[in-house]
């Protein structure tokens, strides 16, 4: 049943004589204001005051209760949420308490200099004088007052459910309200506050769980959680399990009947356009596009490459040109003659010849035969280099240079050879491996696979168990995985950090003799960052679990490679980014969250508050009273009455029921009832009560307090039975 | 002011004929300068400890621990949790759910022990 607000504004305030009280019963979640004698309430909203500023004007101004929220686009409400009065279940901010009392007033259609009528106004249970004297001097003092009368909300709703016959004049109320949750044991029809007790849990604590609990389950969505939405949630599908273990074992094995009690909250969600498949037109003209645009490319590459080789060509000539024109000049007219065209001399525009028809030979695509020249150069490596078997005393300077860039030659020439000789043997290996193990697998396939299996199984655990080593330094949690989680540096940073707090720490101790030594200098190197990477490429275990996995790809087509490493489950719970979205993603399901939420109201544990719960609190009470009246005891636990927010959810009177039979003697009379409105019941009992006409006899004035004095203040109880 | 917030009165006036003493001339600055004491500084000064121990008042009217062992349950699914994780505090109620506890971030880790006030609070 979802809490709809009143705010109209009344216009019959001036009908009612100064003698007709006003009624405000003032709870932490709602206030409701009405007159007394009337059934309903003219009044109620939610106990909350927000200041925004007008983001057209800038000016902060007050919006009192849950307003239209389509209306406040026009504020601007992120500086300032919505306030509440209270701290637990006590009115402890005044300044907040009077913009409420304004707001009520006003919309009571109160007129006139001053609120010239009594005021019975609710307050908790023994609530600190402090609060009471704060509230009797606001309403005396700001709003002129004549009479005010302090009671207790659960007090008043167990009255107007005892004159309905609904419970006995001795009983138990029970109160789970927004903040706190209290247990009052009435005899003869006077509420007995020695024997009552409190616990600080109520419907406040049960919606913040769920809202936690909701969006911690579905982060992406965390926004749609607003504090009125999870409320609505909470009333429309909570519930009181009868046995919380019984009901969770039956959500845990999952089946059907669990899946009738999940509830699904679907959001708005509109699916994504499909994507139709292209047409074969179109499919043909997207390849013809592409062909030409290859078309264009190639042409475009065709057109450099000759300019290229026309270039090249042309510098060809012209050098070779050069050289016919030097082999005719004289000797001595050569440096003459070079000076003209950029050249120093005849071996350079050698080599720049050479070089240009390498060039050219490139360009024109006959690279192969450049290569063919060398492997065959290889073979007569004698003749290729033919000062390298000629020491070097023979040799003059130049000559010795030209040794020296002939063996750097040849030993690059060999290394690479050596190499390619090195990878076509592991080919060949491979190929070889592959044979057999083809040929086990035509002799027995089924065994095969599962020798493959098992292998890959085993090097899979050994790969992993040895990265695991890497990044955690040793902590390996059995074989659960760990994710890292928490773990210290891996080895190699331990290392380095240790080193370079040594280095801090050293300086200015004694002598400072770094650096004496060469050694000295080789910390730095240790600690540089470069010197982490320690693992020397993939070891042999990794290549071999890379070919059997590649091997049961090929033979296994149910065969799924293991997600990589770690890293990946952490994100696992997320949606992937890649995938669609669909409408699944958009759903929000309650299971457990339907009884885990309100079970709080019976395990006050469950969020870390401890107290007993709502049926321990009853042997509490009944313990406190003290009459040691076995009668008395049975007449009120026959007579257990619930009240207030929280005691709509379904299942509470039956759990309630249960959990005080186990605490009472075995046989005793046990009956649990709910108020008729266990929300509104206890305006309407402060509104008879205030009708009265002794209740003029349970107010005070403003004289009685000043007179009378705090502790008077203190004692000061209303008298229930009129 | 737009005339649709003028219409549903969404604003409350800052003069009320019916006051005293109006909202503005007890706080010139739009505030109060008071801090109002929170419920705990209002207990203290009740003092409460000068009064009779069994004359009901608001502190010993609270319930006492609870009898019955703390019901464990996984902080993650609300299954009854035979299990708890050293690293994380969390408990758990299967090995799926270690996984997830074990994949959590902190940050969530942090989150669901707020939950039953177990989280770390740095002071």
């Amino acid at each position: 049943m979802p809490f709809i607000s009143k705010i109209q504004r009344q216009t019959d305030y001036h009908l009612f004589p100064p003698s007709t009280p006003i009624v405000i019963d003032n709870g932490a979640s709602y206030f409701r204001i009405g007159w007394a004698g009337e059934s309903e309430p003219r009044v109620i909203f939610r106990n909350i005051v927000q200041r925004p500023r007008h983001k057209a004007t800038g000016e902060t101004v007050t919006i009192v209760g849950d307003q239209d929220t389509s209306l406040l686009r026009y504020f601007d409400c992120t500086r300032s949420g919505p306030r509440s009065a209270f701290d637990s279940n006590v009115v402890f901010q005044f300044e907040i308490m009077e913009y409420i009392l304004d707001f009520a007033f006003d919309r009571l259609g109160a007129s006139g200099s001053r609120i010239d009528h009594p005021i019975l106004i609710t307050e908790c249970v023994c609530n600190p004088v402090y609060s009471r004297s704060k509230m009797a001097e606001l309403l005396f003092e700001t709003y002129g007052v004549p009479a005010v009368a302090f009671g207790v909300d659960a007090a008043f709703s167990y009255k107007y459910n005892q004159q309905r016959a609904i419970c006995g004049k001795d009983g138990l109320a029970i109160c789970p309200g927004f903040n706190t949750t209290h247990v009052i044991p009435f005899v003869d029809g006077e509420p007995v506050y020695k024997g009552s007790c409190r616990t600080n849990i109520g419907g406040y604590h049960v919606t913040d769980n769920l809202k936690q609990l909701l969006s911690l389950k579905y982060p992406h969505h965390m926004a749609r959680f607003t504090w009125e939405k999870v409320e609505d949630l909470k009333m429309e599908h909570c519930y009181i399990a009868a046995d919380y273990a019984l009901e969770a074992r039956l959500f845990q094995k999952g089946g059907k009947e669990a899946e009738e009690k999940t509830r699904c909250w679907q959001l708005p969600w509109v699916p994504p356009p499909t994507e139709e498949p292209p047409s074969e037109e179109e499919l043909a003209r997207k390849a013809a596009i592409r062909e030409r645009q290859g078309q264009r490319l190639r042409e475009m590459a065709e057109a450099k490459r000759s300019s290229r080789i026309n270039e090249l060509e042309n510098q060809l000539h012209g050098l070779e040109f050069l050289l016919q024109q030097i082999n005719q000049v004289q000797e001595e007219e050569i440096p003459a003659f070079l000076a003209e065209t950029g050249y120093v001399s005849k071996q350079e525009i050698e080599a720049t010849l050479n070089k240009v028809s390498q060039s050219l030979r490139k360009a024109k695509g006959e690279p192969k035969a450049e290569q063919a020249e060398n492997e065959k150069a290889d073979s007569s490596a004698a003749e290729k280099y033919p000062l390298i078997n000629i020491p070097d005393n023979m040799l003059t300077p130049e000559q010795i240079k030209e040794k020296k860039r002939q063996i750097f030659l040849k030993t690059t020439t060999e290394g690479r050879q050596r190499a390619k000789q090195k990878r076509f043997e592991e080919e060949q290996e491979r190929e070889k491996k592959n044979q057999q193990d083809e040929q086990k697998r035509l002799e027995n396939p089924q065994l095969y696979l599962e020798q493959m299996h098992t292998k890959y199984k085993e090097l899979y655990e050994k790969v992993e168990q040895r990265k695991r080593l890497k990044t955690n330094g040793g902590h390996t949690n059995g074989n659960s995985g760990g994710v890292g989680r928490g773990e210290r540096l891996n080895p190699a940073h331990r290392e380095r950090m240790r080193l370079l707090t040594t280095a801090a720490f050293d300086r200015g101790k004694g002598e400072d003799t770094f650096g004496a030594k060469d050694e000295d200098w080789q910390l730095y190197k240790l600690m540089s960052k470069d010197n982490d990477d320690d693992d020397d490429g993939p070891d042999e275990d990794e290549a071999e679990l890379a070919r059997v996995c590649s091997r049961l790809q090929e033979i296994d087509p149910a065969f799924v490679p293991k997600p990589e490493v770690t890293t990946t489950q952490a994100t696992a719970s997320e949606v992937p980014r890649a995938r669609q979205l669909t409408k699944e993603d958009f759903q929000i399901l309650f299971g457990v969250e339907r009884f885990r939420c309100p079970e709080i109201l019976f395990n006050p544990n469950l969020v870390g508050v401890d107290q007993a719960g709502l049926d321990e609190m009853t042997g509490v009470s009944i313990r406190r009273l003290g009459y040691k009246d076995g009668a008395l005891e049975d007449r009120l636990t026959s007579s257990v009455f619930m009240t207030g927010g929280c005691s709509l959810f379904p299942g509470i009177n039956e759990r309630l029921e249960a959990g005080i039979r186990m605490l009472r003697p075995c046989g005793s009379p046990i009956k649990v009832v709910r108020a008729l409105d266990p929300v509104l019941d206890a305006w309407r009992g402060a509104s008879a009560y205030a009708a009265n006409y002794q209740f003029q006899q349970q107010t005070f004035t403003r004289a009685d307090f000043y007179e009378k004095g705090e502790d008077w203040l203190r004692r000061y109880q209303l008298r229930y039975t009129l | 002011m737009e005339a649709e917030v003028m219409k549903a009165e969404l604003v409350l006036p800052t003069h009320m004929s019916f006051k005293r003493i109006q909202m503005y001339e007890k706080y010139p600055k739009g505030q109060s300068k008071v801090r109002w004491k929170q419920l705990k500084q209002i207990i203290q000064a009740e003092n409460y400890q000068n009064f009779p121990p069994d004359d009901p008042n608001y502190v010993n009217i609270e319930t006492p621990p609870s009898m019955h062992p703390c019901k464990r349950i996984c902080d993650i699914t609300g299954f009854e949790a035979p299990y708890y994780d050293p690293r994380t505090n969390l408990r758990y109620a299967n090995a799926d759910v270690f996984k997830l506890v074990r994949s959590l971030p902190n940050e969530y880790v942090q989150r669901y022990l707020a939950l039953r006030k177990a989280q770390v609070v740095l002071k």
